[in-house]
């Protein structure tokens, strides 16, 4: 790992970092306010039967527990696309958009290797990544305090729920990693990344809300993202090792391809 | 001691390519497959040389560099910098090299100074060249406050000889070094790189400026579809090249030139003029002139553009042609 690009990588997106944070922290804050003050009266407009109750299993379902609306909220458009900011964006561009910019080639004319630049933005994307999720669980304790429900959440179950956040996030970081290495413009990088995580966030939406389509959720990344069980009290290893593993062929792949690849003159 | 060697180099775009190597490619617009961009190319540069290396575009200029540096992987032969394997020990290689590229991007959100020190950090090497460089190249502390979006083209180039040599490398290696600058900075330039010379700095120099790579190479090799089709001092280059010679004889008394050694492409003009081209040694030339009454004679000197659009005007190389050439660059000092 470079201590000069890491430093360098830091400089750049904290200001980015800072307001990512408090945008999911405060998203974060209103899950909680949101359960303890209209709860009961959206689950009286459900039991009505005017809002169809398959509806309801959008983020695994049950919104109506404390457990429910936080994961509601994590696989919510809104924390996903704040997340997206940096395991996405910030991943995809990495590698991809310096090389469109064409500054890969002042960074690679220094003793610095492929390999330790490679691990170097990994490093920092999963850092960023881990302190937006830190600001999510800080924004749900503070939101739990202020809605006066602390005693339903289960404190001790957040690091576990922080470390399976890291693992999706990770995930979509490494293949976001990946395709930046594997492309010479920020584009096609882009645009495969896009697509894995559109096609897996679809199949796992289209799953919860169709029974017949339910078979079609194991293959969708989200899936893995437990946030009710956890906080529940269950926990899923198949779903950490089936995210670890997806993180570690990424990770592979990258190792392996970026090194090999001729990197020509910037058009 | 060879600062750099290269021993049958060749690369080869699309060798041996993955089918999803082949789709990254064709979707990042890279080099479309099987094209030979460097073809069996040997040469050497010693140690304190100004070394140049000319070519139009797609030459292989571009590659040769990129192979150096361990931006492309050599399809074939073999090549070291200061004594170092270009595959094996490319990070240590580029310790201690600097690198211009040609049409350098820099990161424009970053101020000048935080520019150099970011990419010194990533160097490992103490600048010690920088203030000198900063001072010749009339980059004020002010300037380097600003933004790089700010700069103009040519201050962000003086930014990149500076980057490529804020740290003494032993060998530089500057792709068009010049583009861009005006011509006092041009000249300041030139003065940094006979400094460097002095220091027993090697410079690897590729242009397409040919009166600036005559004025600063020892030696140069001329490049062309990816071989080497010419590798020679630069002073011994013109020595060979054909001059255009102009007189005028009072009376039309023009000489008769036909049959003397050295003088070819005889021409007589309707106002009394001859024109000839002249090559090699004088003596036989002027011995012809005496008895006639010259009254003017222009002999123009010989210059590197001459000599490369020769090379590049003449029909494709034979084999045995940059077979001699080859031999030529490993034979060479």
């Amino acid at each position: 790992m470079s201590r000069a690009l890491f430093g360098h990588l830091w400089r750049s997106q904290r200001t980015k970092l800072l307001v990512v944070a408090v945008a999911i922290a405060a998203w974060s804050v209103f899950l909680p306010i949101i359960y303890s003050s209209f709860g009961q009266q959206i689950k009286q407009v459900v039991d009505s039967g005017i809002i169809p109750k398959q509806l309801m299993n959008f983020g695994g379902g049950d919104p109506f527990t404390l457990a429910g609306s936080i994961a509601l909220g994590y696989i919510h458009p809104i924390a996903i696309i704040l997340v997206s900011i940096f395991a996405i964006g910030f991943c995809v561009s990495a590698v991809a958009g310096e090389r469109q910019r064409g500054t890969l080639e002042v960074l690679l004319a220094r003793p610095v290797s492929r390999r330790t630049l490679y691990i170097t933005e990994l490093v920092a994307a999963l850092l960023f990544i881990g302190l937006v999720l830190l600001a999510a669980i800080a924004g749900t304790v503070i939101g739990s305090a202020i809605a006066g429900v602390s005693s339903e959440l289960a404190v001790e179950r957040l690091p576990i729920l922080w470390l399976n956040g890291m693992l999706l996030w990770g995930a979509f970081a490494t293949i976001a990693l990946a395709a930046s290495v594997s492309f010479d413009r920020l584009t096609p990088a882009l645009g495969v990344t896009l697509a894995i995580v559109v096609v897996s966030y679809f199949l796992e939406i289209l799953g919860s809300l169709w029974s017949d389509a339910q078979g079609l959720q194991a293959y969708s990344l989200f899936h893995y993202l437990k946030a009710r069980e956890i906080l529940s009290g269950t926990i899923d290893p198949f779903g950490f090792a089936v995210l670890a593993a997806v993180a570690v062929l990424a990770i592979g792949w990258a190792l392996v391809e970026f090194p090999r690849r001729d990197l020509a003159a910037p058009s | 001691m060879d600062a750099l060697a290269t021993t049958a180099l060749t690369k080869r775009y699309g060798h041996h390519e993955l089918p999803v190597q082949r789709l990254a490619r064709r979707l990042g617009r890279q080099p479309s497959g099987d094209v030979l961009a460097l073809d069996d190319l040997s040469i050497s540069v010693t140690e304190g040389e100004i070394f140049g290396f000319l070519g139009p575009n797609g030459a292989g200029k571009s590659t040769m560099i990129r192979l150096l540096l361990g931006y492309l992987h050599p399809t074939a032969g073999s090549a070291s910098v200061l004594g170092r394997d270009i595959v094996r020990d490319s990070v240590e290689i580029r310790r201690r090299v600097g690198y211009l590229p040609g049409g350098i991007a820099l990161y424009d959100s970053l101020t000048g100074e935080r520019l150099l020190d970011y990419l010194g950090e990533l160097t490992g090497r103490p600048p010690t060249r920088r203030a000198e460089l900063l001072d010749r190249l009339e980059m004020s502390a002010r300037t380097l406050r600003r933004p790089v979006r700010d700069y103009s083209r040519g201050m962000r180039q003086k930014m990149g000889i500076i980057q490529a040599l804020q740290h003494d490398p032993e060998l530089a290696i500057l792709d068009e070094p010049t583009e861009g600058l005006d011509p006092l900075m041009q000249r300041a330039f030139y003065d940094i790189l006979d400094d460097l010379r002095e220091a027993g700095r090697t410079i690897f120099f590729s242009s397409h400026v040919l009166s600036e790579v005559e004025r600063v190479c020892d030696r140069v090799a001329i490049v062309r579809r990816g071989r080497l089709v010419a590798l020679q001092d630069v002073a011994s280059l013109l020595e060979r090249r054909k001059r255009n010679v102009e007189l005028r004889a009072a009376d039309g008394d023009l000489p008769a030139l036909e049959g003397v050694p050295g003088v070819s492409a005889i021409a007589r003009t309707a106002d009394g003029r001859l024109t000839c081209q002249l090559e090699g040694d004088v003596g036989p030339f002027l011995a012809a002139l005496a008895g006639h009454a010259i009254v003017d004679l222009t002999i123009e000197p010989a210059h590197l553009e001459e000599a490369f659009l020769e090379l590049y005007t003449d029909a494709e190389p034979e084999d045995g042609e940059a077979k001699a050439a080859q031999t030529a660059a490993t034979a060479a000092p």
